[in-house]
């Protein structure tokens, strides 16, 4: 594993606002790519912490230079850049203790790219904070590692080794050969892991901006404001209410 | 609330969200919810995402990942 990226941020929000928001977190404006959310499993373990496995489906656009790189057998069922993709959230709060760890990883298209986030967020003042989530009462930290590894390179020089050895036999395949085995694996993988840093960068910010907005219409509408903001997002994302 | 990845479990989902928020804002996040008061209305969401996942060809997909975060829960659990 290739460690990427990492963060610290502090929320001038209470702890239980900021777990509130992560559950509430999508549909809002920075996240018009993400098409839908559900809870894969809930429970409560022995010691009182809630742990929650959500599924979210993407839409995500691979950016040319990435289509560019990828073989056809995989490119093929990309249409004008354009793809869905699933990503696993798990969660586990610890309410009394005041934190919470999450992990996000994608499901598919890991032949290409895994990228895991990881995130821990810790209340900052430890003190009861009482009833009152929905105003600003105490800050909550959050440090965000995100890690991933490209395994393209292994599967196209895999690729090349067999192409070579069919070649062999073949004078016109000759100079294909050449090309392909001489690029480099770590050449791809670099190539692949820089065009996802920057891409990563972009999105860790878009999604900080996220959290934003629904804290914010957490503390000036509470619950009843959060879900409004979600209607209104809905209904600008898919151009009608619900469905 | 947020679309279920199968239109056809968004009533159900609707319902099992409505229920959690405020179970997890009323109850869970004041240290009083030791039991989950949603369980009931998540079995029928549950049964109706179960079919779409399984359509879908993803329950395969979340078998892989979750056989890996097993290994991870506990390490992470342990670190605490």
């Amino acid at each position: 594993m290739v460690k990427f990226y990492e963060s610290t941020f502090t929320y001038d929000y209470s702890f239980p606002a900021v777990t509130l928001a992560y559950f509430l977190r999508y549909p809002n404006p920075y996240s018009t790519h993400v098409l839908s959310t559900d809870v894969i499993s809930r429970a409560i373990d022995g010691a009182g912490r809630l742990q929650t496995t959500r599924i979210h489906r993407k839409s995500s656009r691979l950016p040319p230079a990435v289509l560019k790189l990828l073989p056809k057998s995989v490119s093929g069922n990309v249409s004008g850049g354009r793809s869905e993709s699933y990503i696993l959230e798990t969660s586990t709060i610890d309410v009394k203790e005041g934190w919470m760890w999450t992990e996000s990883k994608n499901l598919d298209w890991t032949g290409i790219l895994s990228v895991i986030e990881k995130q821990e967020y810790q209340r900052q003042i430890p003190v009861d904070e009482g009833d009152d989530f929905s105003v600003g009462a105490g800050t909550t930290g959050v440090v965000t590692t995100v890690m991933f590894k490209s395994r393209l390179g292994d599967r196209l020089r895999a690729r090349a080794t067999r192409k070579g050895e069919a070649a062999v036999a073949d004078a016109d395949d000759e100079p294909k050969k050449g090309f392909l085995a001489n690029w480099s694996k770590t050449g791809i993988q670099r190539s692949i892991e820089a065009i996802a840093s920057r891409k990563t960068e972009n999105q860790l910010g878009k999604s900080k901006e996220g959290m934003m907005v629904v804290l914010e219409r957490l503390r000036s509408g509470g619950l009843v404001g959060v879900l409004e903001g979600m209607r209104e997002d809905r209904k600008s994302m898919y151009g009608q209410e619900g469905k | 609330m947020s679309a279920s990845l199968a239109p056809e479990c968004n009533d159900a989902k609707e319902r099992y969200d409505s229920c959690f928020l405020k179970w997890y804002s009323e109850k869970y996040l004041r240290g009083k919810g030791t039991t989950d008061e949603c369980a009931g209305l998540f079995k029928e969401y549950k049964q109706c995402l179960t079919t779409a996942l399984k359509d879908r060809g993803i329950d395969k997909m979340l078998e892989e990942a979750r056989e890996d975060h097993k290994e991870n829960d506990t390490l992470n659990m342990r670190r605490k």
